[in-house]
């Protein structure tokens, strides 16, 4: 797992410190405030915002190649978000108290603002997407099921169990006005979380109009990544054919979007030198003392460089299928690495250096207890496990798929 | 329009939002307490139940009232911005009934170097300790008087108030080197260390002493030619004097 890899190396780059800071620290800067659980918290709602964005290009800009994973994609999404925001009710404790932003909404504050924002994207945008498109299938396996799995799937169509041509040509037209209002959603979404930071304006580390861009366009990468590698395994544990064109189309989306992502990335960077504000030696500092295994190495080298002249090459290059395939995998994986790193680049890095820009500290990540790894781990792996039963409730599978990925061939030759 | 002509999925739909919009509303009703927003954005009963608590801290200026003996002493001290709760913790009930309370006072080790004790982040000068190490076993009372805590005689130790180079030069290899071999230290330094400085090398001279060729020192120190090495640098613009093994 990504985030295992980076906190280990990490944690040998603590272990080769000599001591815990250097230089001049205020008293309220030795220990994070933010911890692990907050770098966990943009790294799953950006891929919730990214496997929507990558859903989307199905339905509303028509790209055929990739039907087979266009389901897979919603129902990774949903399962995503339903625990993006447990990582800040556990580190905020109290989560009974996270209501009282529905009830007493605070519109000057957008920490507070969050609750709506959730619940707008998770009700009207995921969910209703999610039930338009399955509404006829729901009606199906309701007549078809037998016991308690007839009336769940009742009770899932809400009544509407009519699927006549007309009532499915209205589905479609929901899902697809409900995916064009998704998109700005979507984008809402992950540029809110960028905006949480870049509107800190004490911190010279966040503080940029670039940030929310940014953690967008890392937010459509992680996206895409994640899909490719879901699409790959549950492909393989399935034991059934996978479609080269929708990996084809995977690998060359996140091609561009990681160019698009480095550029961003690079250009915040060099404004960052050019300006060159009073902030800039502690920076420059934490960069190669603190951050040069996550930032550099893991970061830059490891999850951006690599993966980007691997899948031009596997794109665009004369390989094998099966070679391929292999590299499509291994650079989604590295991008994950890249991703979770480019979020501890930037919650902990935040953190690292002192206001007074003449100390640097060290992050301590806790083991056991409700901020430390553990915790995070389970954080990680829970989405999963909730995927895994959305599809068996809602399968996102066709039923002919064979058919589905030789029509979907056929499309993209053509094209 | 008719009803029957309404898509058949938007009726559950609507009634499940409305049902949820109905649900917040009635939730609000219900939760919200009637003083919210009042004065802003909080309950401003609040504020009522808040000023409606016993007092526990006087205030510096009723100690002041009856300890002008101790004030006096505190004003020419290093602690006259300290409020007297802060070491004596909360008086009300003293200074409202003086023979029925009286307020605690720390005695033993463990109060003072709360403020006192060494911290990296405490600025250079600010006096710093080690307890393990400084007066074990000790009260801090023995020798400080709290309210004019400063001693009648000046520190003996350079680390009183140098604690952090004094902890870096620890584990260095200059552990053994005293301070004056390299500083000239005034005498006034000692007792007005603001005034007067300590001062510093200026010339290679200095490291000299024991790291130059010739040099009459324990063989086992590292030489250098003091005259060519390091071009035009002086020593210090690479080694750290107070821990000449770490690299900058």
């Amino acid at each position: 797992m990504p985030f295992t890899l980076i906190s280990l190396l990490h944690l040998l780059t603590i272990t080769a410190e000599s001591h815990g800071f250097s230089g001049y620290m205020y008293p309220n800067e030795y220990e994070l405030q933010w911890g692990l659980l907050i770098v966990v918290y943009p790294y799953l709602t950006g891929l919730v915002a990214g496997a929507f964005i990558l859903a989307s290009l199905e339905r509303v800009f028509k790209v055929s190649a990739l039907r087979p994973i266009y389901r897979l994609s919603l129902l990774s999404a949903l399962a995503f978000m339903i625990i993006a925001p447990l990582p800040l009710l556990a580190h905020l404790g109290h989560p009974e108290r996270c209501l009282e932003m529905f009830l007493t909404p605070h519109t000057k504050s957008a920490m507070a603002m969050f609750g709506f924002v959730y619940a707008w994207y998770l009700s009207v945008v995921l969910l209703l997407e999610i039930w338009f498109d399955y509404r006829e299938n729901i009606v199906r396996w309701s007549n078809e099921k037998r016991g308690i799995k007839k009336w769940f799937y009742k009770a899932l169509s809400l009544g509407a169990t009519s699927v006549s041509p007309e009532s499915i040509k209205f589905d479609h037209k929901m899902g697809k006005i409900i995916t064009i209002i998704g998109i700005p959603s979507a984008f809402l979404l992950h540029g809110y979380v960028g905006f949480i930071f870049g509107s800190i304006k004490a911190n010279p580390w966040w503080s940029s109009v670039l940030i929310p861009i940014v953690f967008l366009f890392s937010a459509i990468v992680s996206g895409i990544a994640l899909m490719l590698l879901i699409y790959m395994i549950t492909t393989m544990f399935r034991w059934k054919q996978i479609s080269m064109a929708c990996l084809n189309k995977l690998g060359e989306l996140l091609f561009y979007a990681i160019m698009i992502d480095f550029s961003l990335e690079l250009l915040d960077f060099i404004h960052r030198l050019y300006e060159s504000e009073e902030s800039i030696s502690i920076l420059s500092e934490m960069i190669s003392n603190r951050l040069f295994v996550s930032l550099i190495v893991a970061q830059i080298i490891m999850g951006t460089l690599v993966p980007m002249v691997s899948l031009g090459i596997a794109r665009f290059g004369r390989l094998p299928d099966e070679l391929r395939r292999i590299v499509y995998f291994i650079a989604a994986l590295l991008v994950q690495v890249g991703i979770f790193s480019t979020r501890w680049n930037v919650v902990i890095g935040g953190q690292l250096f002192s206001k007074s820009l003449r100390g640097l500290t060290v992050y301590k990540m806790e083991l056991f207890g409700l901020e430390g790894l553990f915790m995070t781990i389970l954080f990680l792996i829970a989405p999963i496990l909730i995927l895994f039963v959305l599809t068996k409730i809602l399968p996102p599978w066709p039923s002919d798929e064979k058919a589905v990925i030789r029509d979907t061939e056929k499309v993209v030759t053509a094209k | 329009m008719k009803l029957s002509r309404i898509p058949q999925q938007v009726i559950p739909l609507t009634i499940i939002f409305a049902l949820a919009i109905v649900a917040l509303v009635a939730a609000r009703q219900m939760l919200v307490p009637e003083s919210f927003g009042k004065y802003g954005h909080y309950r401003a009963d609040a504020v009522e139940e808040v000023a409606s608590h016993d007092i526990s801290y006087a205030g510096i200026q009723v100690c002041n009232d009856c300890h002008d003996d101790i004030v006096e002493v505190k004003q020419e001290s290093y602690h006259r911005g300290l409020s007297c709760e802060v070491c004596h913790g909360p008086a009300n009930n003293h200074a409202e009934a003086p023979d029925e309370y009286t307020p605690g006072a720390p005695r033993g080790r463990g109060y003072c170097p709360l403020c006192h004790g060494y911290n990296p982040s405490r600025p250079v000068g600010f006096p710093q300790i080690l307890p393990k190490m400084h007066n074990p076993g000790k009260a801090c009372m023995t020798c400080h008087n709290p309210h004019a805590p400063t001693l009648p005689h000046a520190p003996e130790e350079c680390s009183a108030c140098h604690r952090e180079i004094a902890s870096t030069k620890m584990v260095s290899h200059h552990t053994t080197v005293d301070c004056r071999t390299c500083h000239t230290v005034p005498k006034d330094h000692w007792s007005d260390p603001r005034a007067v400085h300590a001062e510093k090398p200026t010339d290679r001279s200095t490291c000299g002493q024991c790291h130059a060729t010739g040099a009459d020192s324990p063989k086992i120190i590292p030489r250098i030619d003091i005259e060519t090495h390091g071009g035009r640098y002086l020593c210090w613009d690479c080694h750290y004097p107070h821990h000449p093994e770490a690299t900058l």
